[in-house]
């Protein structure tokens, strides 16, 4: 795809727009204008948010095992379906701060042992009823259901039972201390549902209502007329679309079927850019894609040699080349917007020398070591092939071995000596609890290190934030030299949508597309034929 | 002659049985389970072991395999793993969305190539003639992506915007009731099979007019209309038949590409994510649908070529 058409100058566009108002020329781009020769360009709406409208969104990925359980979403358009219809207690806003949602407030016991949820005066679900702590209870159940455990159910090891405490009260009675328990339950797959709570009649109490549901195709929601945020959602109808295919989903974009698209390939940001009907929407975020060392298994259990092949990653070339820039170094150490991250740890850059001095003390100076990686994420295979480049300066000989997402994910997943994985944004207790812990459930490094297992259990059971933040930043001092992770970097969320749709923002979570926060985004002016 | 036609369809039965099997140990060879498929990254040893219960995936292959093989007698081709409904009723709309497009595709490109074939037939040496052969050479060697692709650059996106370069029907409502959404897709599959139509029958054509008989037709002084009508296009039929078959047949496999571009809800898309989920009875049926497809276009071709070849007509007769 040739740039065939430049796009006007950006001074210049600006200069039309607030000449004429701005408002006049929205979403004005007639369908046969075949480039912006002719000098309209749309402008972004301004000024309050305009109620009603359809917003169209494509979602990548999907298919016919998609769902709408509150507690099982898998894909992305699962996670979309998900955010619009239910809410949970608590959830991360765009900066990543903790927001009560269901619940006004959460607060612990001085142990860390109990936890009283408030629930939300006059919240109600979909059907008008109030929600209320027996709900919250039976939604727990439902999640930790020893039959049918849902994907919250492994987060949530900890927690002993959920029994009301009042009138509009919860509380959350744990099995050993943990001072981070409400940043657990910030999750969008921990939503509050009614106890009678069924499948065919899927009521959360989320800014949007089912309308229909097709699996594999697309599903449409209609504005939530009991929504507790005042004002919001702006638009009357939403319209989750799946797509399969990157060029699908870009094309619908370009041909404007659909207002909003999620995840542009990195390739593709700069034709969109050119475009002057469209933005692109990018977003720091905690996204990774660590290369995984089994610290268990030789090589890799020798540390030199995992000092060693982090000293040979070229943190900007990895970044420049695998993400078209769109990134921020990683330092191998994850949560970069947890207040504890150990920002003062310092920047660790590619040592050639000092790589091949540490594979020779280890005795392996000619390191032949086989990276098995899949196309789990955008990216995720470049980032293979140019780490393979890089080793080769210090004479380790990567032999890729390239699975399909099917087989990455199969029986071997957590069990490969060196692979790869990714992870969105977490804090950094989550995350250890997901995936740095002897007993997590995905510790694809196999990670176990008593002195950094006994730092995080006290931290665990730590309500004094300072006392915590020194346990943290030790814990990762630890990982920092001696752990099985390369995390080489931090990706961009990269989104784009027509310039008539306003209220979508940078989100930090590494959800796409504002965080899939679909309440907050608004149409300027009606798209053509929005249907 | 019918004993001729009789023994064709036995052995596009057995062929089709083959085709179950083999499909079945393929699909059993792709690792991973289905139930690793559906849960990705979220899988935990608890929920996976749920998840293959709620399956059936404990018990034995070749239960599993016959009792699929038994339910097509009575119309059950078994029960999709990812919508744990049965496969009937996931594939009825994209079948029929599909065949929507195959025939739309084969309708148009069949009369069409036959006819742009003998017009260029008729033409033989001169610009136009040499223009044909050429064009249909080129778009020949283009896969079925890099026209679609070129479609929708040229319709869709970025120098006409005239078509929408997805489909974006409302599930429930029947994908023709939108006929804009319809025509890249169609578009893209006639100028895939057309180009080998056209020169199949130019070429057939070509010999046919050099034989005796035409010679001989004309030279008894009939109208030019009447020898090719009467004469020429009877005896180009029969090898003709054959390659426009082969086309309309590939046209079942090769719908699977286009639809996946244009994000038509057909079973070409029903068939990839199929797979990537490992949900062997849905690839199965749709294999089994395209192989079927393949072999009754082709028993047509070999019936029509028998009719049309004198020496079969009256030996097997």
């Amino acid at each position: 795809m040739e740039a065939r058409c430049k796009p006007n100058p950006w001074s210049r566009r600006r200069f039309l727009t607030a000449a004429v108002g701005g408002a006049a020329l929205l979403g004005a781009a007639p369908l046969l204008t075949a480039c912006g020769g002719n000098g309209v360009a749309a402008a972004a709406p301004t000024g309050p948010p305009r109620r009603g409208g359809t917003l169209r969104v494509g979602v990548t990925g999907g298919g016919a095992s998609d769902t709408i359980d509150p507690h099982i979403p898998a894909t992305n358009p699962d996670i979309a379906r998900v955010i619009n219809l239910y809410e949970p207690l608590l959830l991360r806003d765009h900066e990543y701060r903790l927001q009560p949602v269901v619940a006004q407030s959460m607060t612990s016991s001085p142990d860390a042992r109990t936890w009283t949820a408030v629930l939300r005066e006059g919240i109600k679900f979909h059907d008008g009823r109030p929600v209320t702590p027996a709900d919250v209870v039976a939604t727990f159940k439902r999640i930790t259901d020893p039959k049918d455990p849902k994907s919250g159910a492994a987060g949530l090891t900890m927690l002993g039972e959920v029994v009301p405490s009042g009138d509009h009260s919860v509380e959350f009675r744990l099995t050993e201390p943990n001072a981070g328990f409400d940043d657990l339950l910030g999750q969008y797959s921990l939503g509050i549902v009614p106890a009678d709570f069924d499948l065919k009649r899927p009521i959360g109490t989320g800014p949007f209502r089912m309308g229909q549901f097709t699996a594999g195709l697309q599903s449409t929601f209609v504005r939530n007329e009991h929504y507790w945020r005042p004002g919001q959602p702006y638009a009357d109808q939403l319209v989750l679309i799946n797509f399969a295919e990157d060029d699908a989903r870009i094309n619908a974009l370009l041909s404007s079927q659909v207002d909003a698209i999620d995840q542009v390939p990195v390739a593709l940001v700069d034709v969109l850019r050119s475009d002057p009907r469209m933005r692109v929407l990018t977003s720091d975020t905690g996204t990774w894609l660590p290369f995984t060392m089994r610290v268990d298994r030789p090589p890799f259990d020798d540390v030199r040699v995992r000092q060693a092949l982090r000293l040979v990653v070229d943190r900007e070339q990895m970044i420049n080349q695998v993400l078209s820039g769109q990134g921020r170094v990683g330092n191998d150490l994850y949560a970069p917007f947890d207040p504890a991250y150990a920002k003062d740890l310092p920047q660790r850059r590619q040592n050639i020398d000092e790589a091949k001095r540490l594979l020779a003390a280890a005795g392996k100076p000619d390191l032949d070591i086989e990276l098995v990686t899949a196309p789990i994420q955008a990216g995720a295979v470049e980032a293979a092939q140019v780490f393979q480049q890089q080793a080769k300066a210090a004479g380790v000989t990567v032999r890729i071995r390239k699975l399909d997402t099917t087989t990455f994910y199969g029986e071997n997943y957590l069990s490969w000596d060196f692979a790869q994985d990714f992870w969105y944004t977490r804090n950094y207790l989550p995350q250890v609890a997901s995936g740095s812990l002897p007993k997590a459930p995905y510790n694809e490094t196999h990670w176990s290190d008593p002195e950094f297992t006994d730092l995080v259990t006290r931290a665990s059971s730590t309500v004094d934030a300072k006392a915590r933040g020194d346990l943290l930043h030790r814990a990762q001092q630890i990982e920092y030299e001696r752990g099985g992770l390369i995390v080489w970097g931090f990706v961009d969320q990269v989104d784009a949508h027509q310039a008539y749709v306003a209220g979508l923002v940078p989100d930090r979570t590494g959800i796409s597309l504002s965080g899939y926060q679909f309440r907050e985004a608004w149409l300027g002016t009606a798209p053509g034929g929005a249907a | 002659m019918t004993r001729l036609i009789v023994k064709r369809l036995l052995v596009s039965l057995a062929v089709l049985w083959l085709v179950t099997l083999l499909v079945f140990v393929a699909t059993l060879l792709l690792p991973g389970d289905p139930a690793r498929a559906i849960l990705g990254q979220q899988a935990t040893p608890e929920r996976i072991a749920a998840l293959q219960h709620q399956l059936h995936l404990d018990e034995p292959v070749w239960q599993r395999y016959l009792d699929w093989l038994g339910g097509l007698f009575t119309g059950d081709l078994g029960t999709s793993t990812s919508t744990q409904g049965p496969v009937t009723a996931l594939l009825a709309d994209r079948v029929s969305a599909s065949l929507v497009l195959l025939v739309l595709a084969a309708v148009i490109a069949t009369p069409l190539g036959l006819a742009l074939g003998t017009w260029s037939a008729l033409r033989r040496g001169r610009a136009a003639d040499q223009a044909v052969s050429g064009i249909s050479l080129v778009i020949a060697a283009l896969p079925e992506f890099v026209i679609g692709i070129a479609l929708i650059v040229l319709f869709a996106t970025t120098v006409f915007k005239v078509l929408p370069s997805v489909t974006l029907t409302p599930p429930g409502e029947a994908v023709w009731r939108q006929p804009s959404q319809l025509v890249l897709p169609v578009l893209t599959l006639v100028l895939v099979v057309m180009p080998y139509i056209t020169r199949m029958m130019r070429g057939t054509m070509n010999e046919v007019l050099d034989s005796g008989y035409v010679e001989m037709a004309r030279l008894k002084g009939l109208r030019e209309r009447t020898v090719l009508v009467r004469h020429a296009l009877p005896h180009a039929v029969g090898p003709v038949a054959q390659v426009v078959a082969l086309q309309l047949a590939w046209l079942a496999g090769g719908v699977v590409v286009v639809e996946f571009l244009f994000r038509y809800p057909g079973i070409g898309q029903a068939l990839i994510d199929a797979v990537g989920k490992r949900d062997v009875a849905v690839v199965q049926a749709i294999t089994l649908l395209i192989a079927a497809v393949y072999i009754v276009v082709n028993l047509i071709a070999d019936v029509v070529g028998i009719l049309a070849d004198p020496k079969l007509r009256t030996e097997a007769a």
